[in-house]
């Protein structure tokens, strides 16, 4: 397996769009990196140029230390499993497996002890003699990923591989990729627009947007401690909630006030707010869904952080509910427990944990007090 | 004297073996045997000329290949299309979509893939058009619609980039009723993969029906082009705009001439961008905030982006 080292990575396509705009990274052998960011954010592009698909525009990209710019697709040692993939139809699961290798001429004891053990990892080997039709969409995907491991490249590149399959395969599939990393401890790139996917398969994840890096990081870190608004709002879901709040400084108490709420800022957030200068400025505070509490007790206990409202929208998912409700024109979302007593209509208390709320800067959108 | 005698006698035998190889390949193709007795190089030229122009004609007559690539390029004429078309087994009236691949190599194992993953060959035609263009003739199943070919169209892609590693651009045609339309289907496929790779380089799959303001502009003579530019620029008509220019005016379009949320995207002030944006009514009489200068701006960068692609070529 392989390390790949991205230096200021460009592309600009001739027409004159710029797609990617200096990529850096450092990705360690055995990585799970995932490349996460919404339609058009430069992710696939990268993850191209990376295979060699598409010719870099400035920067350079090494794989174990050497320079693959200008090398051909072929000689780069990677795999691809991309979102359209299709099984040859009229060959079974083995012979869909052993094509690319047969293409490349290798020998077919070489080919049938690839086959073999890619079908033993991923759990083939009794399906090997059925063609596709007879095979479930997972079974597909999973010949697809086998037609990609026979190749025993250094780095496997994903393109949204599980887009196409529906919601419940998805999940299946994703625990199957997990698995799938650690058996074959491979670096592998994975390109997602599901922030779901990104969370739950990487060891590090790139959120892009607009053909730029906003942060790299660990899940955990990415959703703890977002570093601008953009992935704040891109992960989770639902959706952190935002408000634009007022910040007052006055001695050593930091408030935030958001139209009739004032909510005190805890010790552990208020000096980055008075070392910026925020006095008097109005700021966006983010809190995420679970973090907006119902229960008296909760309640009782954080008395200069309530917030009052109407519930507009109550969903019951059977773990938890979603409970909708406006704050100064804005929607917010709570998180709570189904056995909460609050319903459409009701007018409700809140109270929001402050050790974890999120403080971005209105003009630059960057994260004041992460 | 000997010398020429060599040359004369390496001549013949290298006109012999071409000969027989002739009748190789003639043989082959059609199964006929034939027995040639010349005894002079202008005789054995005279023959060989004569199997070849019947190689020829047969593979044209009774090759699918051949036939299909002469009927792509208007080479056969509509009231022999039918008859050739039945005896070669090919449906004269079947529904069909022409699918026009661009490899930046066009090796064997591009070719075994799309035949892998088009196996029915009495259906599904490969008709190879030059050393990297390709040709998917593939027919319409019932119940198919634009959106399945565009499936299609990407599982093709997806499919040689993954198995062959290799770039590929694609454009499809709208939908064919008949044989005689394929010179049009073709016709169109070229326009559009022209017309993407110039406009939307980005992209790697061009339907014909979706190259939107590029299809128009490329099918503007260059000097109506050259005079747009004129009537923008003035007489010093630039190769292309810087590159804060262009990255400037790209985001403010793409956020709908919105000042506010493209200074953000581009961590600029305002008044930097307002700026910049001034510069460009400067030099242009074009104030981009308005929707008319910004739709001017726009086709001038395409059209400017155009003619300089074709320079370039």
């Amino acid at each position: 397996m392989a390390s790949l080292s991205l230096q200021g990575i460009q592309k600009i396509y001739p027409n004159g769009f710029h797609a990617v705009k200096d990529f850096n990274l450092e990705i360690e052998d055995k990585e799970f990196i995932i490349f996460v960011g919404p339609s058009g954010c430069g992710k696939s592009t990268t993850l191209r140029m990376i295979a060699g698909l598409e010719d870099i525009s400035g920067g350079t990209l090494k794989i174990d230390g050497k320079v693959m710019n200008d090398v051909e697709p072929k000689d780069r040692d990677i795999a691809m499993v991309f979102q359209n993939y299709a099984l040859y139809p009229h060959m079974t699961v083995y012979d869909n497996m052993a094509f690319g290798l047969k293409l490349r001429k290798v020998p077919k004891d070489e080919i049938d002890k690839k086959v073999r053990e890619a079908a033993r990892i991923l759990d083939l080997e009794k399906l090997l003699d059925r063609k596709p039709k007879a095979l479930s969409g997972g079974q597909r995907q999973r010949v697809a990923m086998g037609r990609a491991i026979v190749r025993n490249p250094k780095v496997f590149l994903m393109d949204e591989p599980l887009s196409n399959l529906d919601a419940k395969l998805r999940v299946q599939m994703r625990i199957e990729i997990s698995k799938l990393h650690e058996n074959l401890g491979a670096t592998i790139i994975y390109v997602t627009h599901d922030q779901t996917e990104a969370m739950t398969l990487g060891t590090r994840i790139v959120v892009m947007k607009d053909g730029v890096v906003q942060q790299v990081d660990t899940p955990q870190n990415l959703y703890n401690t977002p570093c601008n608004l953009f992935v704040a709002g891109f992960i989770g879901s639902p959706q952190m909630n935002f408000m634009d709040a007022l910040c007052t400084v006055k001695g050593d108490d930091v408030t935030l006030t958001v139209g009739e709420h004032v909510l005190k800022v805890p010790a552990s957030k208020k000096k980055a707010l008075i070392d910026g200068g925020y006095n008097g400025k109005t700021v966006v505070l983010g809190i995420r869904p679970e973090d907006v509490h119902d229960s008296e007790a909760f309640i009782s206990n954080s008395p200069d952080s309530v917030i009052t409202s109407t519930i507009k929208v109550y969903e019951l998912l059977g773990a938890e509910v979603f409970l909708y409700f406006d704050v100064e024109g804005t929607q917010m979302t709570a998180r709570v427990n189904p056995r909460t007593t609050l319903r459409t209509g009701d007018k409700a208390v809140f109270a929001l944990d402050m050790e974890k709320i999120h403080v971005f800067d209105k003009e630059t959108e960057l994260t004041i007090t992460n | 004297m000997v010398q020429s005698l060599l040359v004369y006698g390496e001549l013949f035998m290298e006109h012999t073996q071409e000969l027989d190889k002739a009748l190789n390949e003639l043989k082959r193709i059609t199964g006929i045997t034939m027995d040639v007795s010349a005894e002079t190089p202008e005789e054995t030229e005279l023959a060989l000329t004569q199997i070849r122009c019947l190689c020829t004609a047969y593979k044209e007559k009774y090759n699918k290949t051949d036939f299909l690539q002469s009927l792509m390029k208007s080479g056969v004429p509509s009231y022999d299309i039918a008859e050739r078309a039945s005896r070669l087994h090919i449906a004269p009236d079947e529904k069909r979509v022409l699918f026009l691949l661009e490899a930046r190599v066009l090796d064997e194992a591009v070719t075994a893939i799309l035949k892998n993953l088009f196996p029915s060959q009495t259906r599904t035609y490969l008709v190879p058009m030059s050393e990297t263009t390709l040709v998917i003739l593939r027919p319409v199943k019932t119940g198919e619609t634009a959106e399945s070919m565009r499936r299609v169209a990407r599982t093709i892609v997806d499919t040689l980039n993954m198995e062959a590693l290799t770039h590929v651009q694609l454009s499809y045609s709208s939908i064919i009723e008949t044989l005689a339309d394929l010179s049009g289907a073709f016709r169109e496929t070229t326009l559009a993969l022209k017309v993407g790779k110039l406009f939307y380089s980005e992209q790697t799959i061009f339907p014909y029906n979706e190259l939107g303001i590029g299809r128009l502009i490329y099918q503007l003579p260059i000097t109506l082009c050259e005079n747009f530019l004129k009537e923008i620029f003035g007489d010093d008509v630039p190769e292309g705009l810087d590159e804060d220019t262009a990255s400037t005016v790209n985001k403010f379009f793409q956020n709908n001439l919105n000042i506010a949320e493209t200074s953000r995207q581009l961590h600029m002030h305002r008044n930097t961008l307002i700026y910049r944006l001034e510069q460009v009514q400067k030099r242009t009489g074009l104030d981009l905030r308005t929707f008319e200068d910004a739709m001017t701006f726009k086709i001038a960068i395409m059209v400017m982006n155009y003619l300089k692609t074709e320079r370039n070529h």
